[in-house]
């Protein structure tokens, strides 16, 4: 195991939140102010240690750091196994910053202790997710988040709470049921390579062999999970609705991480615990995903609510993270990691947007809003840096993770790539479509009193379009981070599976003999 | 010299930056100034460069500049590099320049209005995409321009964003560049996939040593021309170019006329070894779709009213030229015409903007004439530009589009034809323009009442600050044939300079009938454009033969309008088809199993009756299978 | 009985230590009727800390058994009729905890009630009796005594609100269907002994081993089995011989239903696995199947009938069936010989479950108000405003029952799961985790009333002290439990196989020191 630090940095990730929810709870509601410091403090002290992380990885390094590992259930071989690498390591640093960004941007409505608890204890959740290495514990942060979510968005949404909290939970708990039989038939079967009861994912993946069709049903029983977690299409339709109702805070979150728990886990459990089961799989996978990128965003186009058209973007946007998953190159993984974090900003930035259009104007609908870039330029201005992120245009951050996919796609899974480069074109469709309906032309009377943006919110925004503004112009950083775990697991999954990485093509700097190279119509690299 | 290239793009780039800040304070007109001076000072470093690369031997007028590295993942290496040659800096030559002549008129055009200094925020920043695209050291940097100069139109169509018919044009056009822009991304993904690298010098080199087959060159070439085709306007994606004239007129001379629409132009040049190397009738169809452009726009042109709707027909079928040109393996020639092009309809676009600024926003043209009395200045350099492109010589317009003519004729006689005959409408609509415009009665006394709250409605000439860069132009727009002469190869200079970039593409001429015969040519040419000059007067002036305006042309072939039909009955039925789908069927599986859970519960809940008697019975059931069971296992 | 004593009239030697727990349960039992009769009035509260410490003193003896075993390993005692092993202390402990805890709740109940008394806490002992000795019984007969003892006590606790028609009428119908229950295990019994010749377990499972006698006669043996299984699926309320479940837990008075939930279903559950296991381990094929079907069948129908109640009482009667199908998962795989994982899974799911339902009836009952009555869905609303504390161990309770991790209900679940899988029972598995999606739905309408609807009224309720510690320390258990449960598990593996220790309890050539 790599470099141990003497301080457990990762634990301390995950239980910071938690000591912070308890105090929340503890403190009086007669003092909101002291409430709320407390509920910043914590946050704004997790995602240090974040950024500290970050600031302290080695980016050449492929393994896992800052791993820390201690029994906790010895009975049936359940470790506290926590460590970070290239892929988790930013989607770790986002939720550090985007938890005290809500808590500073957005004030509940109502109960704000409550609401702060359960948003610390969500956050506490989602680091646990991406930083466990064993099967139990993760399931149990991917579980336990459900919890948070729920409350807040019963507690604090919109009109039609409870039915979308309610479906948002059940539809996720559906698909971790299959998930859970799957983790413990992995273990118990695992039993025989292994030689003892162990949950922990990196001894798994290294020892247990599965036969063929054993591991696939087994990497399905995650699967599902996972689709339903993304959404992947055809499991998408609890997102619309858990978005709409869902109050500000709770759609950044929710599309700025948990989504991620999905991808992430396909990277992290389905290709890394079962290359042949993924390899596999890759046609189903990849045509969900581009009917996802192009069905999304022509859902979107017809929405009548602004959140919601948002919503179905997430749907395409997350199609190309999992096509990238399921090209299986090095740049198109790289380039999906990259995009969980830049759809994380842009998405978390709309929907902040949103949240704030919906704030002044009380309607998300988007026939009642009209002009509003003539009362509140600044507002439209910063709605248009975020809208062309998620268009993904050069030289902002959506572009990076876009572009990276279907380019590295392509090598693998030319016609699916094809295909889902469309939503290029359909994304500057609905957005600016929606744009123009609701910020130009001549505002109405309702319309003509539209506030211009606020300090606090423009503060809040600032970090995220500097982020949107410095991933685009200059990535490197991210990526040579992310790249080498990438290429790690590509090579696990190469190993472990009849799948070929598409042939290394020598730029012509070092010129080969035509004769050597293979013609480019027989670089199909399909089955 | 050369290693301060950076700083053509990055003067534009830090106006835009300084602007973004403080702009509100810098106000008018002390934005303005600062973005014409950065865009001036970058032109100045062009000037620079370009001497520093003349200095050079031809062979070596190759210099890449890398900044950083942009996206580095495995194989894929891609820098934020800017490549000095010829021909960017050509590109980068007329851009600056005609962009600093442009920004200086936009002082005096956009005098007064409230978004004074976010227009040179956008006209900066519009600058430095441009650059980067022609700069671009590699297809992706290029493409970061070739979206930026999207975007920055985007904004300027729309920049009276609450009009409407602004607002839909600004979207109307990034939708339809881009459908473009999937093709080059296709392209670039091809190009990647089979030869590991997207910089220029790598594909190239590929198609030239024969690493490169033809069928990915094939694919490659025409996802390209998909993206020409977007943002040059092209048929049949050009829809988008006559609504951006919704954008105030600078823009439009600017971003649709000079620069921004040629690009596509500029990456088929660019990228001419791949076309060379790709199946010869990709060529074919890249010249066809030219020449049916070109002549399709011309004879839409013939029958606008809107001073502006009339040019920007008339940029799309010289932009249809240009592709001809290509299309025959003239790069030179196409070129030479963008440049020409570039002067004169610059010029044509803030002439007709002094007129509009002069007319208090009139732009149709039958609300106008005689207004060479009123605004001479103006009068004089549109006729200049009217000459030019009417292709007159000597003026410049002549000059070029002799060239391609030659060339098409060297290459397919049919398409020469077409290309006359484009000629010839050219000069007509020209002249109509010219006349309804500047010559016969006042036709604007009348609506001077209805004007009366304007002040004073009589028509005025447009202050210096406008008219400096109408001279400007027009002596470029006269003088710009002297780039390339037809008379002796010592003459061509343009096409010595372009040498290096486009040698293999070049298509060689010499010894083929037209290049014998080529005065001949030049003869014709003139012929035909003293004809339509002829007819027009004959037909506006002289009122000899009625004006043969039909609607169907008026509309241009009811082509936009038809399609707008489609994308808003068609199209946009099955769009909600889908999302209804959504709702219902998906959506309405999952509510569905819920409510099948809900009813099966209400049913097994009937079961719960309360009576004893009716519990016995069912655990007397419940036994009697049970035991049914134990019973077979016993028996068997 | 009679024939147990033709055999040897001197009668059989009783190591009484080996049945302390028994004992100390008997004693409470005459203790408290006796004082109770001869000082009618007691101090407040003392019925119940008198119970409690009962339970206590009981689980205290279990303890010094289990470390006496766990050093001597196993034995039977009383002619082999009676199996003194960790399964059986394991579950006496349970038993006993449970009924300190609902006499915790019981206290307050009854006065609140006005029917304060010894009888009520002297039933639950008696019924306690009745289930420590189904659970540690290794011959029918006395698994019979166990089971009617244990039976009789809930008849009268069900019906001990004299006031509550509901609950006359739920004592009356648990009578009746009961009885008929009964008289089917009764016969089963018969059945058996008359194709086995014995009734000791332990004899029965030799008998069938393979070469004796009667080994063939199967058809009478195996209905036999059918007519046991009958009685004890009953029992433990398994679909379809859960009718009268619903209708007994909401009629009777609040805290005996945590008790029926709780020590009534441990008691039931352990006699189950003892047959099962011991006697009928060469007949696996036979029942194994039964047994799936009704797991199948408990946890659909459990899950789905809760969907549309609006009941609590009611709901949690249900939720409680569909957990006796996750239990039966666990009996299926333990239908495997020589895997002890699952009797240990469903021992420790035993445990956690009772303690979740006790805590969740300890709410109702507070909520329930004087009378005992407001139990809908409405009652609950705006419990989040009234009594954030007890709401909030409330939604504990209910999120532990729906499996959600970091509390028990997930340990509890995962060790079944976990058995099921281990013997490639996989479908079953999957079947229970979807019903537990199902079954969540309605822990979810309970949170949504307490939490996320606005109080209809703002009145503080009272939490009684004895309600109060209760609650606590299920919420604390749970809590503690869910984070940390490696103690629990290691306790509970050491429950070994039955079989084999029924097995070596016969013949003493296989006796063997366990260490």
């Amino acid at each position: 195991m790599p470099e141990q630090i003497s301080f457990p940095i990762l634990t301390a990730i995950v239980f910071l939140p938690i000591i912070g929810a308890l105090l929340v709870t503890l403190l009086s509601d007669r003092r909101p102010e002291w409430v709320k410091l407390c509920a910043i403090l914590f946050s704004v002290g997790t995602g240090a240690l974040s950024l500290w992380v970050l600031a302290s990885f080695k980016s050449s390094n492929a393994d896992f750091q800052f791993v820390s590992q201690h029994d906790w259930i010895k009975a049936w071989g359940i470790s506290w196994h926590l460590g970070v690498d290239g892929i988790s390591l930013f989607l770790v640093v986002l939720t550090g910053v985007l938890f005290p960004l809500v808590i500073l941007g957005i004030d509940p409505h109502h109960d704000q202790k409550r609401y702060f608890a359960w948003l610390l204890l969500l956050e506490a959740g989602v680091m646990g997710s991406f930083l466990s290495l064993d099967l139990v514990l993760f399931f149990l942060f991917f579980e336990i988040v459900l919890v948070p979510m729920y409350f807040l968005i019963g507690g604090w949404g919109y009109d039609n709470r409870v039915y979308a909290a309610t479906k948002f939970f059940l539809f996720t708990m559906f698909g971790s049921a299959f998930m859970l039989v799957g983790i413990v038939a992995t273990a118990a079967l695992a039993r025989h390579d292994v030689g003892y009861l162990t949950f922990d994912l990196v001894t798994l993946a290294e020892h247990a062999s599965f036969a063929t069709n054993t591991g696939r049903w087994l990497f399905f029983s995650f699967a599902i999970a996972f689709a339903v977690k993304v959404p992947l299409f055809p499991f998408h339709t609890w997102l619309p609705d858990a978005h709409t109702q869902a109050p500000t805070g709770g759609s950044v979150i929710l599309a700025g991480v948990m989504l991620k728990l999905g991808t992430y886990g396909f990277l992290r459990f389905g290709l890394y615990l079962f290359p042949e089961a993924a390899v596999w799989a890759r046609p189903l996978f990849l045509t969900l995903a581009t009917i996802g990128i192009v069905y999304g965003a022509i859902a979107a186009t017809m929405q009548t609510d602004l959140k919601r058209l948002v919503a179905y973007s997430s749907v395409a946007h997350l199609g190309f993270i999992v096509l990238g998953i399921f090209a299986m190159t090095s740049q198109a993984i790289t380039g999906s990691v990259a995009q969980m974090i830049n759809h994380g900003v842009s998405t978390g930035a709309l929907f902040l947007l949103v949240g704030m259009i919906y704030e002044r104007r009380h309607t998300r609908e988007i026939s009642q809003l009209r002009g509003i870039q003539k009362v509140a330029p600044i507002f439209a201005a910063a709605f248009t840096v975020v809208m062309l992120s998620s268009i993904g245009v050069p030289g902002l951050n959506g572009f990076v993770g876009e572009f990276l996919v279907l380019i590295g796609s392509f090598q693998t899974a030319r016609w699916w790539t094809i295909i889902a480069t469309t939503g290029v074109i359909l994304a500057a469709l609905y957005l600016l479509w929606a744009y123009q309906r609701v910020f130009h032309g001549e505002p109405d009377e309702e319309n003509s009193t539209f506030a211009e943006l606020k300090l606090r919110e423009g503060m809040v925004l600032m970090v995220f379009i500097g982020i949107i503004g410095f991933t685009g112009l200059y990535p490197k950083p991210m990526l040579e981070r992310i790249e080498p775990s990438v290429d790690k697991l590509i090579e696990h999954v190469v190993s472990h599976s009849d799948f070929m990485p598409p042939a290394e093509i020598m730029p012509p700097e070092e010129i080969m003999p035509p004769e050597e190279m293979m013609p480019p119509e027989e670089m199909e690299l399909e089955k | 010299m050369l290693e301060n290239a950076w700083l053509i793009p990055a003067l534009p780039l830090a106006g835009f930056i300084i602007i973004f800040l403080f702009g509100r304070r810098l106000g008018e007109p002390r934005a303005g100034v600062l973005a014409t001076l950065m865009t001036a000072g970058s032109f100045v470093v062009t000037v620079g460069v370009f001497f520093a690369l003349l200095s050079r031997a031809s062979e070596d007028r190759h210099h890449v500049v890398t900044l950083f590295t942009w996206l580095p993942v495995g194989s894929l290496h891609i820098d934020m590099a800017i490549l000095i040659d010829p021909l960017s800096v050509t590109m980068a030559l007329f851009i600056t320049g005609i962009g600093a002549l442009i920004h200086l008129y936009a002082i005096g055009y956009m005098h007064g209005d409230p978004k004074f200094s976010k227009f040179f925020l956008y006209l900066n920043l519009f600058i430095f995409s441009m650059l980067m695209l022609v700069l671009g050291e590699n297809l992706l940097v290029t493409f970061l321009g070739w979206e930026g100069v999207g975007a920055c139109s985007y904004f300027l169509i729309s920049f009276w964003h609450t009009r409407d018919s602004a607002a839909t044009a600004g979207k109307k056009a990034f939708v339809t560049n881009r459908v473009g822009d999937w093709g080059v991304m296709i392209a670039m993904f091809m190009a990647f996939s089979a030869v590991g690298t997207l910089s220029y010098s790598g594909i190239n080199e590929a198609a030239e040593s024969g690493q490169l087959a033809a069928v990915t060159a094939t694919g490659i070439a025409l996802m390209l021309f998909i993206g020409a085709c977007g943002k040059s306007a092209q048929l049949p994606l050009y829809l988008w170019l006559p609504d951006a004239m919704e954008g105030p007129t600078p823009v439009s001379a600017l971003i649709h006329a000079a620069t921004m629409v040629t690009s596509g132009v500029f990456l088929m040049t660019r990228m001419n070894p791949v076309l060379h190397v790709s199946y010869h009738w990709v060529m074919t169809i890249i010249a066809v779709v030219g020449a049916a452009t070109a002549l399709f726009a011309a004879t839409v042109a013939v029958a606008q009213t809107d001073i502006k709707k009339v040019l920007a027909y008339s940029t799309v079928s010289q932009l249809g030229f240009m592709f001809l040109a290509i299309g025959s393996g003239a790069y030179v020639a196409a070129i030479f015409h963008m440049v020409t092009h570039a002067f004169f309809k610059a010029l044509l676009f803030l002439g007709s903007g002094a007129v509009i600024h002069g007319m208090h926003h009139q732009q149709d043209m039958r609300k106008m004439g005689a207004l060479r009395k009123v605004m001479p200045i103006t009068a004089m350099t549109f006729i200049v530009g009217w000459l030019a492109i009417a292709g007159v010589p000597p003026f410049a317009g002549f000059w070029s589009k002799d060239e391609i003519l030659l060339y098409v004729y060297a290459n397919n006689r049919g398409l020469y034809l077409v290309g006359v005959v484009t000629a010839l409408l050219t000069a007509y609509y020209m002249t109509r323009q010219v006349i309804m415009v500047f010559y016969g009665e006042a036709r604007w006394h009348d609506q001077s009442e209805e004007h009366g709250a304007h002040g004073d409605a009589t028509p005025h000439e447009s202050p210096w600050i406008m008219l400096a860069p109408l001279v400007v132009l027009s002596g470029l727009a006269i003088g710009g044939g002297l780039l390339q002469l037809p008379f002796s190869s010592k003459t061509h200079f343009l096409e010595h300079w372009l040498e290096p970039v486009i040698e293999s593409g070049e298509r060689n001429i010499d010894g083929t009938w037209a290049s014998d015969n080529k005065y001949l040519l030049l003869l014709v040419a003139v012929v035909i454009a003293c004809l339509g000059i002829a007819g027009a007067i004959a037909v506006y002036a002289k009122k000899k033969a009625p004006a043969l305006e039909p609607a169907i042309l008026a509309n241009g072939w009811m082509y936009d309008s038809s399609v707008s039909r489609f994308m808003g009955g068609p199209g946009r039925a099955a769009f909600s088809g889908v999302a209804r789908f959504d709702a219902g069927v998906v959506d309405g599986a999952v509510n569905g199993v819920a409510r099948v859970v809900g009813s099966t519960s209400n049913a097994l809940r009937k079961v719960q009756t309360g009576f004893v008697r009716f519990y016995a019975a069912i655990l007397g059931l419940g036994v009697v299978v049970l035991l049914a069971w134990f019973l077979l296992r016993g028996v068997l | 009985m009679n024939a147990l004593f033709a055999e040897n009239l001197v009668g059989p030697s009783i190591s009484w230590m080996g049945i302390s727990p028994l004992l100390v349960l008997l004693g409470g039992v005459c203790v408290l009727l006796l004082l109770g009769s001869i000082a009618p009035r007691w101090p407040k509260g003392s019925y119940c800390l008198f119970t409690v410490v009962v339970s206590l003193a009981t689980a205290v003896a279990a303890m010094l058994q289990w470390h006496d075993v766990t050093k001597n390993g196993p034995k039977m005692l009383i002619a082999d009729a009676v199996a003194l092993d960790h399964f059986a202390l394991l579950a006496t402990i349970a038993i006993a905890i449970s009924i300190a805890l609902v006499s915790l709740i019981t206290d307050d109940y009854l006065r609140r009630e006005d029917y304060d008394g010894p009888e009520v806490y002297a039933l639950y002992l008696t019924a306690a009796i009745g289930g420590v000795v189904m659970a540690s019984s290794n011959d029918l007969i006395v698994l019979f005594l166990g089971l009617e003892t244990l039976s009789l006590s809930l008849y009268l606790l069900a019906a001990s609100h004299r006031k509550r028609a509901e609950s006359q009428e739920a004592g009356l119908k648990y009578f009746v269907l009961g009885g008929f229950s009964s008289a089917f295990f009764l016969y089963g019994i018969a059945l058996t002994y008359g194709s086995t010749g014995s009734t000791n377990l332990s004899k029965i499972a030799s008998a069938l081993s393979g070469d004796s006698p009667f080994s063939q006669i199967d058809a009478m043996l195996l209905v036999g089995i059918g007519l046991m299984l009958v009685g004890l699926a009953f029992k433990v309320s398994a679909v379809p011989f859960h009718v009268w479940t619903p209708d007994v837990y909401e009629g009777a008075p609040s805290p005996v239903t945590a008790f029926m939930a709780s020590a009534g279903k441990i008691a039931s559950f352990a006699a189950l696995l003892r047959v099962l296991v011991v006697a009928f381990p060469t007949r696996i094929d036979d029942w194994r199947p039964a047994i799936w079907v009704l797991a199948v069948l408990t946890l659909l129908a459990g899950s789905i009938l809760a969907v549309v109640q609006t009941n609590v009482k009611r709901m949690l009667a249900f939720s409680s069936i569909s957990h006796a199908g996750f239990l039966l998962v666990g009996v299926e795989a333990a239908g495997h010989v020589g895997d002890k994982d699952a009797l240990a899974a469903v021992l420790t799911y035993l445990l956690l479950y009772a303690v979740l339902v006790i805590g969740s009836f300890a709410v109702v009952t507070v909520v329930a108000g004087k009378g005992d009555s407001h139990t809908t869905l409405d009652d609950f609303r705006g419990l989040g405003k009234r009594r954030p504390a007890m709401a909030l161990a409330l939604t504990v309770f209910l999120l532990a029952q729906a499996g959600m991790p970091a509390t028990s209900g997930f340990i509890a679940k995962f060790g079944v799961i976990k058995a099921a899988a281990e013997v490639q029972s996989y479908s079953i598995a999957i079947i229970a985790m979807l019903a537990a999606v199902i079954a969540a739905f309605l822990y979810l309408r309970i949170m949504v009333s307490v939490w996320l609807a606005d109080s209809t009224d703002d009145t503080k309720l009272a939490v009684p002290t004895g309600a109060g510690i209760a609650i606590t320390l299920a919420a604390v258990f749970t809590i503690v439990v869910g984070v940390y449960p490696g103690w629990l598990l290691d306790a509970t593996r050491m429950v070994s196989n039955l079989a084999t220790i029924a097995v070596q309890a016969v013949d003493p050539a296989t006796q063997t020191p366990a260490g």
